[in-house]
């Protein structure tokens, strides 16, 4: 029997059905078992039911067992706690609360402009063809660093190469409060080729400013 | 003689696969960035030996060659 719960102000019937994550340790335990069976009874593979089973518990639940755990450290990976479980990454996660609306990230952050729970994600990708890929490659290397390599100090880190202007006109081309600016509408093009960069031309350079953390207030929520 | 080995092939290869599962269980019940390498270089690589090994096992042994040689098209 399902389990279901009464919405308090719809009073529609609402099924608390698991979650993804919890089929998937359901089915990794189920796969584990199956094989289990096998290796202890091995010779229920003679008929053509056992023949089945074993190319089912062998091969197609492993292959879906192990493409829905990638799936879901991929997710994972893109969570702000992810990105900040890092201890070298800690300021950059400070600095979002920074109480300065100047402060790019922070006032994004905030306000709830980028999802707070995939903060870096969301500005860290590109938004290109395959940037959640690289993204992915990206976060591979950093982890090489961090244990095999030197790791920079936090003020130190670099991007690889310049923001891209497209990051930021992914969410705000189009939209009302940029588009009535007048400054934005002068230098579109400049901005959608990258000859001027929102962040470093002079007009939004304040991003996280790790180096100065000590001298700024910062929001705690619930104030 | 080769049902053992088939038997024997699966016994490997059903406890590699389990130590995949096993290892894929833990990576994800860890929330670090290391769960992530973890799950790829030894649960993925286990898993993928313990298929690998199983399909293997499905293959028809080598028939042997013959002796004689064989009649020569003209």
């Amino acid at each position: 029997m399902r389990n279901a719960s009464r919405c308090g102000e719809c009073g529609d019937i609402a099924l608390n059905l698991p979650s993804p994550e919890t089929l998937l340790y359901a089915l990794l335990v189920i796969t584990a078992v199956l094989i289990a069976i096998i290796v202890v009874r091995p010779a229920i593979t003679v008929s053509v039911a056992g023949k089945m089973l074993a190319f089912v518990a062998f091969c197609i639940l492993p292959v879906l067992c192990g493409s829905m755990a990638a799936s879901t450290h991929i997710e994972r990976s893109k969570q702000t706690k992810f990105c900040l479980s890092c201890h070298i990454m800690e300021p950059y996660g400070k600095s979002l609360y920074v109480d300065d609306p100047a402060y790019i990230p922070a006032a994004h952050f905030q306000n709830h402009r980028v999802p707070p729970d995939e903060a870096c994600y969301t500005c860290h990708t590109d938004y290109g063809l395959y940037g959640g890929v690289r993204a992915k490659l990206g976060g591979l290397r950093h982890i090489y660093i961090q244990y095999f390599g030197t790791p920079p100090r936090p003020e130190d880190i670099q991007l690889y190469k310049p923001y891209n202007n497209r990051e930021c006109l992914h969410c705000h081309a189009g939209a009302r409060s940029f588009e009535s600016n007048a400054v934005h509408t002068a230098i579109r093009d400049q901005l959608t080729s990258n000859e001027m960069s929102c962040i470093s031309s002079g007009c939004h350079d304040t991003v996280h400013n790790v180096k100065e953390q000590s001298k700024v207030k910062f929001w705690t929520p619930g104030q | 003689m080769k049902e053992i080995q088939i038997e024997r092939a699966l016994r490997i290869s059903g406890v590699l696969l389990i130590l995949g599962i096993v290892v894929e269980i833990i990576s994800l019940l860890w929330e670090k960035p290391l769960a992530f390498l973890l799950f790829v270089g030894v649960g993925g690589a286990l898993t993928f030996v313990g298929i690998v090994l199983y399909l293997y096992s499905l293959l028809p042994p080598a028939v042997e060659s013959s002796s004689q040689p064989r009649p020569k098209n003209s």
